[in-house]
C-alpha cells in the first residue's frame, strides 16, 4: 500500500530552470527507499516538497491518503519527520529533554504524557542518560539521534533522512545507520537521501534522480549493479562490484573469486 | 619549517567556570612544501581548534605556535593586524561551513575580497577569479550570481575558490568534500592533489572519510580526546588496535583486501592502491 504518492511533480525556482520534471513515485508503507543522484539533481528539493516546505509548480503529492495543499500541510507534517545534514541546525532545545519536547509542545500534548514520551523515546535512541546535557556536550551522532527521538515522540511514522550521516564521524555514522535499520524493522517508512553507496545497500529500493528526472527505480541490489546509470549520475560502484566488472573487461576468469566478490558486494 | 607547535594547549572556559582543553599539549611541525596531510579524529576531538591555530585565528592558552617565524602565544595581541594578516595569506583556511566565509553580493566579489585585501589590484583579482572558478569545477557564469542562491556543494566550491585566489603556500580545508557526490568529491581531491604536485604546496585536509586518508595522504594526524595520538604514514595507521581505540574505520581498499585474503587463504604482496593492484593479486592467486 503506498503511503506517499507523487504524481507528475514539477518544480522550478524560476521560469528557465526546472529542478524537478514530471516526477512520478510511489513509496510503500514500511519501505526503506534511498534517493540518490548528483549534486543538484533535485533530491533535497523533492524532500522539501514532500513535507510542504516548498510548493510544487504542478503535480500532486498524497501522503497517507491526504492530498498535500495549504489546508493539509500541518496535518501532513505530523506524519513526516525530516532529519537534516547538519546536526547543529536542527537542535532547538537548551537540553536534550527540551529538544525532544519541542515538537510535542507545538502539538499541545499534555505535560504528563510528554514526560513519559521523553523517557520512552530517549531510551529508544540510547540518549536517556543525556537528558540534561546541552548540545555542545554531544557528538554529531548523538544530536542526530535526539532529532529522531523528537520526531518519533510526535507519533510520526515516515522519516526522511536528508544526508543525515554525511557530517558524522565513523562511530556516529554507524550509530545512526544501525538505528535507521531498527526503525525500518519496526515498520517506520524510511526515505534516505545519500551519496553513500554502502548506506544505500541497506535500503529495499533505490531511486536515482538525474537533472530532475527519475532515471532508475528498482531494488537496491539491481540498481547498485547498474554501472552505466551510476556513472552517468556521478555515482560510484561498490568496490567489490567494480573489481568484478574490471575482471570481466580484462577477461580474467575466476569463478571462485567472482562468487566471493558478489557476496562481499551485496551482503548487508 | 613553516609552522611549528610547541606544547600548545587551548582552553575554553564554560559557563559554570569549568575549564575544558579543546587541544592539549600539542607539538608538531609542518613544512610549506610537499606535504599532503589528512587530519582525522572523532567529532569534538579538537581538529578544527588545531587548524585555527595554523594561521593565528586563535591563540594558544599555553605553549606557542611559530608561523613563518612569527611567534603566537597567549600574550600575542589580537589587534596586531599588520603582523598577523600576512599569515592569513600564506596559510589559507577553508571552513567546514562555507556560509561562514561567503558574505558578498556576487560570487566574484567574494572571490576577489581576499586578494584585494592583500594588496592586489581589482583588475588582477578579477582575472584570477576567472581562473579559480573554473578550477573548482564551476563556470564563469557563476561569478555574477549571488553566493546565497547556490546549493551547498556550489557554496563549498566558491569558498575554496576564494582561498585559492590568495595563492596560499599552505591550504587547510575543513571537510571540503562532505555532502558532495562521488564525482564532485574526486574532482576536488584531484584539484588539491594537482595543487600539491604541480605547485609543490602543502595541503592539509580534515576528513572523516578513511578512503581519502588512504588514497591521498602522505602523512596522517589523529586527534583523540584533545591530544595528538598519531603522526605518521597511513599504511602504519590502519591497524586493528588503532581503529578500535580511536573509533576510525577501514578504508574500502583495505577492507576488500582483508576479506579476500581471509576467503581465499592468500596474502597480498602489498596493500592495494587501485583496481589494477587487486587484479594483479587475483591473477597471481589463480
Amino acid at each position: 500500500m503506498s503511503i506517499i504518492k507523487i504524481e507528475d511533480l514539477t518544480f522550478s525556482y524560476n521560469e528557465d530552470t526546472e529542478v524537478l520534471k514530471n516526477v512520478n513515485l510511489e513509496i510503500n508503507k514500511g519501505e526503506w527507499v534511498s534517493i540518490l543522484g548528483h549534486n543538484g539533481s533535485g533530491k533535497s528539493t523533492l524532500s522539501k516538497l514532500i513535507i510542504g516546505l516548498l510548493k510544487a509548480s504542478s503535480g500532486k503529492i498524497t501522503v497517507d491518503g491526504e492530498l498535500l495543499n495549504y489546508d493539509t500541510v500541518h496535518s501532513i507534517r505530523r506524519k513526516i519527520g525530516i532529519v537534516f545534514q547538519n546536526p547543529d541546525n536542527q537542535f532547538v532545545g537548551v537540553t536534550v529533554e527540551d529538544d525532544i519536547a519541542f515538537g510535542m509542545e507545538n502539538l499541545g500534548i499534555e505535560r504528563n504524557e510528554m514526560i513519559s514520551k521523553i523517557q520512552e523515546f530517549s531510551k529508544k535512541v540510547n540518549m536517556i542518560d543525556y537528558l540534561n546535557k546541552a548540545p555542545h556536550e554531544l557528538s554529531g551522532g548523538q544530536k542526530q539521534r535526539v532529532a529522531i527521538a523528537g520526531i518519533l515522540a510526535m507519533g510520526t511514522d515516515i522519516i526522511i533522512f536528508d544526508e543525515a550521516t554525511s557530517m558524522l564521524d565513523p562511530k556516529g555514522r554507524d550509530s545512526v545507520l544501525s538505528f535507521i535499520k531498527e526503525l525500518k524493522n519496526q515498520g517506520i517508512t524510511i526515505i534516505t537521501i545519500t551519496h553513500e553507496m554502502k548506506e544505500a545497500l541497506y535500503s529495499d529500493r533505490i531511486v536515482i534522480l538525474k537533472e530532475g528526472k527519475v532515471i532508475a527505480d528498482g531494488t537496491a541490489v539491481d540498481v547498485l549493479q547498474d554501472k552505466k546509470t551510476l556513472n552517468s549520475s556521478n555515482l560510484e560502484l561498490l568496490l567489490p562490484l567494480k573489481l568484478i566488472y574490471h575482471m570481466q573487461e580484462q577477461n580474467i576468469e575466476n569463478k571462485e573469486i567472482e562468487e566471493i566478490l558478489w557476496q562481499l558486494s551485496l551482503i548487508k | 619549517m613553516a609552522i611549528k607547535f610547541n606544547q600548545v594547549t587551548y582552553r575554553y572556559e564554560s559557563a559554570n567556570n569549568d575549564f575544558y582543553d579543546a587541544i592539549s599539549d600539542i607539538s608538531l611541525s609542518i613544512e610549506d612544501k610537499g606535504e599532503f596531510i589528512t587530519l582525522i579524529g572523532e567529532t569534538g576531538s579538537g581538529k578544527s581548534t588545531l587548524v585555527q591555530h595554523m594561521n593565528a585565528l586563535i591563540h594558544p592558552s599555553e605553549g606557542e605556535v611559530l608561523i613563518y617565524g612569527i611567534k603566537v602565544n597567549k600574550n600575542t595581541k589580537k589587534d596586531k593586524k599588520e603582523k598577523l594578516n600576512p599569515l592569513r595569506q600564506k596559510v589559507g583556511l577553508v571552513f567546514q561551513f562555507p556560509e561562514y566565509q561567503l558574505f558578498e553580493e556576487t560570487v566574484e566579489r567574494d572571490i576577489i575580497f581576499g586578494p584585494k585585501n592583500f594588496g592586489m589590484s581589482e583588475v588582477q583579482a578579477k582575472a584570477i577569479a576567472k581562473e579559480v572558478i573554473v578550477q573548482v569545477g564551476l563556470d564563469e557564469s557563476y561569478l555574477l550570481r549571488s553566493p546565497f542562491n547556490l546549493s551547498g556543494g556550489e557554496k563549498k566550491r566558491v569558498s575554496i575558490a576564494g582561498i585559492l585566489a590568495m595563492n596560499p603556500d599552505i591550504l587547510v580545508l575543513d571537510e571540503p568534500t562532505s555532502g558532495l557526490d562521488p564525482k564532485g568529491r574526486d574532482d576536488l581531491l584531484n584539484l588539491f592533489l594537482s595543487i600539491h604536485e604541480k605547485l609543490n604546496k602543502t595541503v592539509i585536509i580534515i576528513t572523516h572519510d578513511m578512503n581519502i586518508v588512504y588514497k591521498y595522504a602522505k602523512r596522517v594526524l589523529v586527534m583523540n580526546n584533545s591530544r595528538l595520538v598519531f603522526d605518521g604514514e597511513p599504511s602504519v595507521l590502519f591497524k586493528k588496535k588503532n581503529i578500535e581505540e580511536w573509533n576510525l574505520d577501514l578504508p574500502d581498499m583495505l577492507e576488500l583486501q582483508y576479506n579476500l585474503e581471509n576467503e581465499l587463504g592468500i596474502k597480498f604482496s602489498k596493500n592495494p592502491n587501485n583496481i589494477e593492484d587487486f587484479l594483479t593479486e587475483i591473477k597471481g592467486a589463480k
